[in-house]
């Protein structure tokens, strides 16, 4: 590619070269001037020139243009509000006209303090208003789904949401109706807004018109802490800031990495925070009694009991991972386990990172996946970077089942720890077996093991996961309430940083304790892990952290669709919406595909059955009836059944009939 | 007076709806002669014609035919704008149920010039009878194997004046909400899925055979400089003979109004007339000598738009005619843009205020401040559409908005204009505001 | 109506742009826009029903509501009103006995002002289903009444 022509362009007498076709807004910053927009988003695609904020003078053109949908050319000369009296006036009577119908009720607004419109109204604003009319007045606020409430009394009709439900997530659920002064907000018939990304839209809102339930007046904006830190819910990563006020969890927002994830989140990685308050957290070290039950027991006892154990089973400990540990809590375990002879059980041995920014998705002709079950399932911010796939190339995807999955297996390969590959090879009964995390505890392949162990430890966050089957229990954390680094499916490494203190010392803290008293030499500190682990400072770790050039070159060749059965098939998945902690919150239930047979268009049609309507699906003699749920994008001859729904149907040939 | 008609030739003696009839006064054979010429050379004529267009913002047709991107790799769409909305305007219509033949000929012609096979027709979803028409006379062509493997879709609108607007009637051809896109890209670049697209009102593609049977040059001498040709005017309102006129442009307002229309009806006095559809601005009584073309138009301040001639009699309140004229454009404000979707609702409810007496007189100034502050700010014209016309009410008539102020009434108890239930306050009661 | 709407979408390039004349397609058999003429407008188009909504509701032609089985329209856009539009409308409502925006209990007559008609030099324009009258002065009014009750 050859480097794009400069330009330059003369914003309030400044000069400034950009490559040429960059946008006007860009421009202007780039020669340190602010061109105020609302409606402007380059995300959402091509501008709009719907809100007229940005509204500037070119020399050459006797009427004011809307700088957002210009780009600079050379020796184009553009006046802001600064210095022409004529895009003052314009931008003065686009937030005339904004006020004219937006409630002042900036004091019980959850975006107060952190508004835009409220903030230009304060720079560029009409002083007073001659609005002497009643305003336009709506039942306010609505919950457009229980994530989300909508007050369209604020809303100024940029367009936002909208374009990002179509042109972005291509839900089509969000969308704007009637016209003119009359036009709104809307989903069909009132449905709840139910699309796996409809949280960005909350962001997305230069207004408090799209907020969220969760932090409706929770918190006002100068009284919080934004916390830079990772998502560690699947492998993706997303870059967040998790707002925290009184030591407590409020929201969680993007924080825009260019490679990652453009910015935008799932609704898993952005709602799912209230599980850390789940009525069954494990606050303290829990130990057997009686047959079944479960006792609470201090520090000291547990790590006495714990050593205990350890001492015993020796290089009989098998330790089980869930993948989404941090790299330093996986390689302080696989430490452990190597000191003692034992061994670990990686929660995907064959795992192996992409190598490449996910961004490259996005210029690649097109997306393979070995997988029949749809990318937005697994990585759901990938999906995303898929769709815009239209450029060249093919790019091979292998997506990892967990969070951590390839730092973990690296972090357990530096520790030097033998690896028990196979499940099938602890069949016997390991001594010890050390489960680490709710995702390996709630795994039904490792109740197994646990059936066949002497003895059980888990290390988990929620009664409900260990319940009647662990001798010890030791409270588990989550990576909000963590230090230390996760590597996502890229190969990048990235900073996690604890938002919140957790209602108990998190796990490297305690493990620490306990390799001391087998000497094993294990810092308690996060920063100290990852050095000896990576080798580099830690301080090194930025908060937008680059891809790591070492990633194995060609991990994903041999990479295929799946050529499986071709005829109608049942396919058992993992759903996004799934998992400890969104089973912990109720608001996800809408959500939840559960009862549901996702279903591709052509085959709805073949059926001859809609969104919604039931439908009977039968295989190996049994049957059940779910309700049909077209997928776009889904391939034919697949139906999706989510695990944990219909269990007496087995993945495989299933006939699909209406009911 | 010798009429010249060129777009309803024919139309007075004979049946034009079909084929055989347009045939008989010479139909198609502009389309055969055309054919037998190359593209450039059409698109030659239409330059050398100096036709401008008749949908209302005059722009001249041979030049936006000579915009069109080529080599892009993408098919040329020709799209003609049938969606004739703006008040006062129905002379596409009549061409549209006398003569669709030459508006068919003139798509096929165009087509050619343009090298473009595939034509659309966005017709306004109201006009049943002209579609039923249109479909007919097509059908008719296609059995004469006219149409030469160009393809003709007529498509309908359902109820939208901003669809008149040209990108938002591709936006609607689309299958979209009909708001406006911002320009650039043009429509010569990016139009109609993405593709260089020439978009032209049914009465300048209806000109078309006309120009191919004279000769550009020939056409040019018809009219005046700058405005050549005759055009449809459509003449309504307090005339005693209101109807469709094709006229040479440049032919003075008061020979439209009282030689052809026959005056003002009742012995009443001419108070007001709008030369060209309700968004241009109002010539009072004493101009209606200005002759009907674009530029004598531009001296008087005002707009030969889409030459709908409104005459308004002596009765009228020029307040209730600027509320009513504010209603259309709120209820048609298509949303998508600030100024114009707020700025003409905020129009209304001054100019509510003012009719009901209860107005200050610096309420004057504030809607003429709103007017200025929606002027040249918005996506697309509808929102100086709105505001220019209620600004020459108040610049032009300022006695009579000052009366509704100083004597707390309105003074015109005769105004047939007087709480005329617009749609915009049936429809939707929740913004119907009483302050 | 699925196959048929895919008929209609065959004329275009992009089959989104056949959503109006499916609209109106469905409307027409239905007598208005309900949630199952969106869903199969959106399922015969690929669309969602969200999406036509948004369609439908941009344009006055389209009924989200139910509406008589005579769809009476009086134009008062300027030119009709200059010439008594107001008057016209008026004479509609006592003799249909509901007022501009409202439905006979019936379910017969729905009467409503739209905005102009494009008859403006035959005014004022009234409609019937979409089938103009013009002019019609309010001495009409009642003889148009009749025929529209007699034709049922
Ligand atoms: C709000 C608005 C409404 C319009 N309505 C129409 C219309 O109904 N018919 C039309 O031909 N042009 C209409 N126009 C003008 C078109 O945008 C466009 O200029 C025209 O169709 C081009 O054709 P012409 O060059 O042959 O006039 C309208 C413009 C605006 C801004
Ligand atoms: S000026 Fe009016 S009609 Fe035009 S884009 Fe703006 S809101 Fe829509
Ligand atoms: S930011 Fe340019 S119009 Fe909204």
């Amino acid at each position: 590619m050859s480097s794009p022509e400069l330009v330059t362009v003369t914003v309030d007498d400044r000069e400034v070269q950009v490559p040429k076709g960059t946008g006007l807004v860009e421009t202007a910053l780039a020669a340190g001037i602010e061109i105020p927009v609302f409606c402007y988003e380059p995300r959402l695609g091509a501008p709009v020139g719907a809100c007229r904020m940005c509204l500037v003078e070119i020399e050459g053109m006797p009427k004011l243009q809307a700088g957002c949908t210009l780009t600079a050319q050379d020796g184009m000369v553009v006046r802001t509000a600064q210095t022409s009296a004529m895009a003052a006036e314009g931008q003065n009577a686009t937030l005339e006209f904004i006020l004219v119908n937006h409630p002042l009720d900036c004091p019980v607004c959850d975006k107060g303090g952190e508004c835009p419109l409220q903030d230009l109204t304060f720079r560029y604003g009409p002083g007073r208003t001659r609005m002497t009319f009643s305003k336009l007045t709506t039942e306010k606020p609505i919950p457009i789904s229980p994530h989300i409430a909508l007050d369209r009394e604020r809303c100024i009709l940029c367009y936002r949401c909208t374009r990002f439900s179509e042109d972005v997530a291509e839900d089509g659920e969000l969308v704007a109706v009637n016209r003119g002064a009359r036009t709104e907000i809307a989903t069909f018939e009132d449905e709840p807004y139910r699309d796996r990304f409809s949280g960005n839209v909350i962001e997305l809102c230069p207004v408090g018109a799209l907020t969220s339930t969760e932090y409706r007046f929770e918190a006002r904006p100068w009284e919080i802490q934004n916390v830079p830190t990772i998502c560690g819910l699947c492998p993706v990563g997303c870059n967040i800031g998790v707002t925290t006020r009184e030591g407590k969890v409020k929201r969680i927002i993007s924080r825009n990495h260019p490679e990652v994830d453009q910015g935008w989140l799932c609704d898993k990685g952005r709602f799912a925070f209230p599980a850390l308050r789940a009525k069954d957290r494990i606050v303290d070290p829990l130990r057997r009694v009686r047959r079944r039950g479960l006792g609470p027991v201090s520090w000291d006892e547990a790590i006495d009991e714990a050593e205990r154990l350890l001492r015993e089973a020796g290089s009989g400990v098998v330790v089980v991972l869930s993948g989404s540990e941090t790299n330093e809590l996986a390689y302080g375990l696989a430490k452990l386990a190597a000191a003692l002879g034992g061994s670990v059980v990686l929660p995907e041995p064959d795992v192996a990172p992409l190598g490449r920014p996910l961004s490259d998705l996005a210029g690649a002709a097109s997306v393979v996946v070995d997988d029949e079950v749809p990318l937005e399932e697994s990585a759901p911010i990938a999906a995303l970077w898929a769709k815009q796939a239209g450029g060249e190339g093919e790019i091979a995807l292998r997506v990892p089942r967990t969070p951590n999955g390839v730092g973990v297996a690296e972090a357990v390969a530096r520790a030097g720890a033998g690896s028990a590959s196979n499940s099938l090879q602890l069949a016997s009964g390991p001594a010890l077996l050390l489960v680490s995390g709710d995702e390996a505890a709630s795994d039904p392949a490792v109740r197994e093991m646990a059936e066949n162990a002497q003895a059980v430890v888990a290390i988990s966050m929620f009664q409900g996961l260990v319940l009647g089957w662990a001798d010890l229990v030791l409270p588990g954390t989550s990576y909000l309430e963590r230090d230390g680094s996760m590597t996502n499916m890229e190969g990048r490494v990235q900073r996690v940083r604890r938002a919140v203190i957790p209602p108990s010392p998190d796990e490297l803290a305690w493990l620490a304790k306990l390799a001391a008293r087998l000497d094993v030499e294990l810092s308690p500190y996060a920063s100290v892990v990852y050095e000896e682990l990576f080798g580099e400072p830690f301080a090194d770790l930025g908060e937008a952290a680059p891809l790591r050039a070492a990633a194995p070159e060609g991990a994903m060749t041999g990479v295929r669709p799946r050529t499986g059965p071709t005829g109608t098939r049942l396919v058992r998945y993992r759903p996004l919406f799934s998992g400890p902690a969104v089973e912990r919150v109720e608001k996800f239930s809408f959500q939840r595909p559960i009862d549901e047979a996702g279903l591709s268009r052509e085959d709805a049609e073949r059926i001859g059955v809609r969104d919604g309507h039931p439908v009977r699906l039968r295989t190996n003699g049994t049957s059940a009836e779910l309700r049909a749920r077209i997928r776009r994008g889904l391939d034919a001859g697949v139906v999706l059944v989510a695990e944990g729904t219909a269990e007496n149907l087995k993945p495989g040939p299933v006939e699909v009939t209406r009911a | 007076m010798p009429v010249e008609y060129h777009v309803l030739a024919g139309a007075e003696d004979r049946d034009l709806t079909q084929l055989d009839d347009y045939r008989a006064v010479g139909g198609f054979e502009s389309l055969a002669k055309a054919r037998s010429m190359e593209p450039a050379e059409i698109v030659d004529e239409l330059l050398a014609s100096n036709i401008r267009g008749r949908g209302g913002a005059g722009f001249p047709m041979g030049k936006k035919a000579s915009f069109l991107a080529k080599g892009t790799g993408k098919p040329t769409y020709l799209v003609v704008n049938a969606d004739e909305s703006e008040p006062g305007t129905f002379k596409d219509r009549e061409i549209m149920f006398r003569a669709p033949h030459r508006l068919i000929e003139g798509c096929l012609i165009t087509a050619h010039g343009i090298e473009s096979k595939n034509v659309f027709i966005y017709i306004r979803g109201e006009y049943l009878h002209e579609f039923e028409v249109l479909r007919a006379a097509l059908d008719q062509v296609r059995k004469a194997k006219l149409l030469d493997g160009v393809t003709v879709v007529l498509h309908r609108g359902a109820g939208a004046y901003i669809c008149g607007e040209e990108t938002a009637l591709l936006e609607s051809l689309e299958g979209k909400r009909g708001q406006p896109r911002t320009k650039p890209p043009f429509p010569a670049v990016q139009g109609l899925y993405a593709s260089p697209s020439l978009i032209n009102n049914v009465e300048t593609i209806a000109t078309v055979p006309a120009i191919i049977a004279m000769g550009g040059a020939e056409y040019a001498k018809l009219g005046v400089e700058n405005s050549t040709g005759t055009r449809l005017f459509s003449l309504s309102g307090n005339v005693v003979n209101g109807g469709n006129y094709e006229l040479p442009l440049g032919t003075p307002l008061r020979e439209l109004i009282y030689d052809i229309g026959g005056g003002i009806p009742d012995g009443r006095e001419l108070k007001a007339v709008i030369p060209g559809g309700s968004s241009v601005p109002v010539l009072t009584a004493a101009q209606v000598d200005t002759p009907l073309d674009f530029d004598s138009m531009a001296a008087q301040k005002t707009m030969l738009g889409s030459g709908a001639v409104i005459v308004i009699d002596d009765r009228c309140c020029m307040v209730q005619l600027g509320l009513r004229v504010a209603q259309f454009y709120m209820h048609e404000s298509c949303g998508k843009c600030t100024p114009c979707r707020e700025g003409t609702r905020w129009m209304v409810q001054i100019l509510e205020k003012i009719e009901d007496g209860r107005g200050e007189h610096e309420e004057l100034d504030l809607l003429l401040s709103v007017c200025d502050r929606i002027l040249g700010k918005c996506l697309c014209p509808l929102g100086d559409a709105a505001a220019m016309p209620v600004a020459s009410y108040v610049d032009r008539f300022r006695d009579e908005f000052r009366r509704h102020v100083d004597e707390g009434a309105c003074p015109f108890p005769d105004s047939p204009l007087d709480h005329v239930l617009a749609p915009v306050d049936q429809h939707a009661h929740e913004v119907h505001v009483v302050p | 109506m699925i196959d048929r709407i895919r008929e209609i979408a065959k004329q275009y390039p992009d089959s989104r742009s056949a959503v109006m004349p499916a609209l109106r397609l469905a409307q027409e058999e239905r007598g208005r826009l309900d949630r199952e003429a969106f869903e199969e407008v959106a399922f015969a188009l690929d669309l969602t029903p969200a999406y036509c909504t948004g369609v439908a509701s941009f344009y006055d032609m389209f009924h989200l509501e139910p509406v008589g089985t005579q769809l009476v329209e009086v134009c008062t856009n300027i030119s009709c009103a200059l010439v008594g539009a107001q008057e016209v409308l008026e004479a509609f409502e006592s003799e249909l006995g509901i007022r501009a925006g409202e439905t006979s209990e019936d379910g017969r007559f729905t009467l409503r002002t739209v905005e102009c008609a494009g008859g403006c030099g035959w005014a004022t324009v009234v409609a019937v289903n979409h089938r103009y009258r013009e002019p019609v002065h309010a001495e009409d009014v009642p003889a148009i009444v009749e025929e529209l009750r007699d034709a049922g």
